[in-house]
């Protein structure tokens, strides 16, 4: 747990040297890469890519 | 969890934290320890947490489907058959927790507990099955509902944190934490109010343990007290904080429940930006009086706005398009293809959740924040119960 990002539900990182909360990183944020995946995944599915079986 | 954001306005605005190692003027008691930076996780490490969570994922499944076969006809059949998915899952995952704590090997294979990142892709996910005209007709009840529950529990908070002589600070984290939508509440309010790490981590501990529980107490209330599904579901979407534990409460208490409480979590977590920049504008002139503080902008509105609402959105768009387009009969069968695809989603996330619960930053802070968190718990309770039944009530799913 050594990154910081724009997550709900998400602990912090542990104390750092200026006590306060920091300003992110810059990085692709994990909402917009769960959208992305989300809707890669369905778009797979009703396509029929993914179908019944192949998923677990 | 991978660790938490903060608003921009941590590092521009006058009054910014501290150097390391120098007191903190606006805290005078807050001199701030030197650490060491965190190094980053090591791929090899990273990887095997990820086949530690699909290994625990498959065992879950593995404990549903076979679980209620192995005690037919015996005594514990009757509590076997309505154990789900969330239920195993949270539980490997707690072994899993304590396992690697033992084994020391925690820290290593953390970076692969991704619980954000993969309830999010369940939730955009879960919206193909959401039809669209469902979410037109909750948005309303949903907003008022969120409006006034947020209103009433952070100013109930609020109160209770400063009768128990709770530091300002912690009192807005718990405040957003319990009437909003959890850890992110909390680390949005932390960064408008330039909290301390420590109340930070404390504040996100405080959420998960509340959260795991109300897990398996809020359906159990629901069957008790004969509630609808469209009531459960706002009651459940109004209440738990996380929005993983709002998946998990869902799904025991039903699928039409569940899209309900999806909805109005969702709805709930839209108003964090609001919340974060009156904070941020309360702590900057009125509590710290910095009249030259930069003004928070709308900007921060959609800096804040969760994105992968916009997905659940765009995957309800594209599932009702597309049952229109083929009919029923050729869809049904297709969406619940991604339907299991969303559960696999949402078992590693709940796996995640056991594995990364964390309660050593509980002990620092005693009794008090503990009391606060808890009271307002029961409040929410009450009052996002009274919302949903008037809201709600009739409510056609």
């Amino acid at each position: 747990m050594t990154h910081i990002s724009h997550d709900p539900d998400a602990a912090p990182e542990p104390a750092s040297g200026s006590g306060a909360v920091p300003r992110p990183r810059r990085r692709l944020s994990e909402d917009w890469i769960a959208t992305a995946l989300g809707l890669i995944l369905l778009t797979l599915v009703l396509t029929g890519v993914l179908a019944d079986g192949l998923v677990p | 969890m991978s660790a938490g954001d903060a608003t921009a306005l941590d590092s521009t605005s006058p009054g910014t934290g501290p150097r390391a190692g120098q007191p903190d003027a606006r805290v005078p008691d807050a001199r701030v320890p030197v650490e060491a930076p965190t190094p980053p996780p090591s791929v090899a490490w990273t990887v095997a947490g990820l086949l530690l969570m699909v290994l625990l994922a498959a065992l879950t499944r593995f404990l549903e489907l076979n679980v209620p076969v192995w005690t037919e006809g015996t005594p514990l059949a009757r509590i076997a058959k309505p154990v789900e998915f969330p239920v195993y899952a949270i539980a490997l995952g707690l072994l899993g927790n304590a396992v690697l704590v033992a084994t020391n090997l925690k820290d290593k294979v953390a970076a692969a507990f991704r619980t954000e990142l993969f309830i999010k892709t369940g939730v955009v996910l879960l919206g193909a099955s959401v039809n669209l005209s469902l979410i037109v007709t909750a948005a309303v009840p949903a907003i008022v509902q969120a409006l006034v529950l947020i209103s009433s529990v952070f100013l109930f908070t609020w109160w209770v944190g400063g009768k128990l002589g709770l530091d300002d600070k912690l009192r807005a984290l718990l405040s957003s934490a319990v009437s909003i939508c959890g850890v992110s509440a909390a680390i949005s309010a932390a960064g408008a109010v330039q909290a301390k790490r420590e109340q930070l981590a404390y504040a996100a501990s405080l959420v998960i343990v509340f959260a795991l529980p109300s897990i398996f107490v809020l359906p159990w209330l629901v069957d008790l007290l004969g509630l609808s599904p469209a009531v459960a579901g706002a009651w459940i979407g109004g209440n738990i904080d996380t929005t993983a534990a709002v998946a998990a409460a869902g799904t025991l208490a039903g699928e039409d429940a569940l899209a309900l409480a999806t909805i109005v979590k969702s709805t709930q977590n839209a108003l964090i930006g609001v919340v974060a920049i009156a904070l941020t504008a309360y702590f900057a002139f009125k509590v710290e009086r910095r009249p030259d503080a930069a003004a928070p902008g709308v900007g921060e509105l959609w800096r804040r706005f969760p994105k992968f609402v916009l997905g659940f959105l765009a995957a309800s768009v594209i599932g009702t398009l597309y049952l229109a387009q083929v009919g029923s009969d050729v869809g049904k069968p297709v969406i619940t293809v991604a339907n299991d695809l969303r559960t696999l989603f949402f078992i590693l996330a709940f796996v995640s959740i056991g594995l990364e619960l964390r309660v050593k930053a509980l002990r620092a802070a005693g009794w008090r924040p503990v009391a606060v968190f808890g009271l307002a718990t029961v409040f929410n309770l009450v009052v996002g119960l009274a919302l949903a039944s008037v809201l709600f009530a009739g409510f056609e799913l």
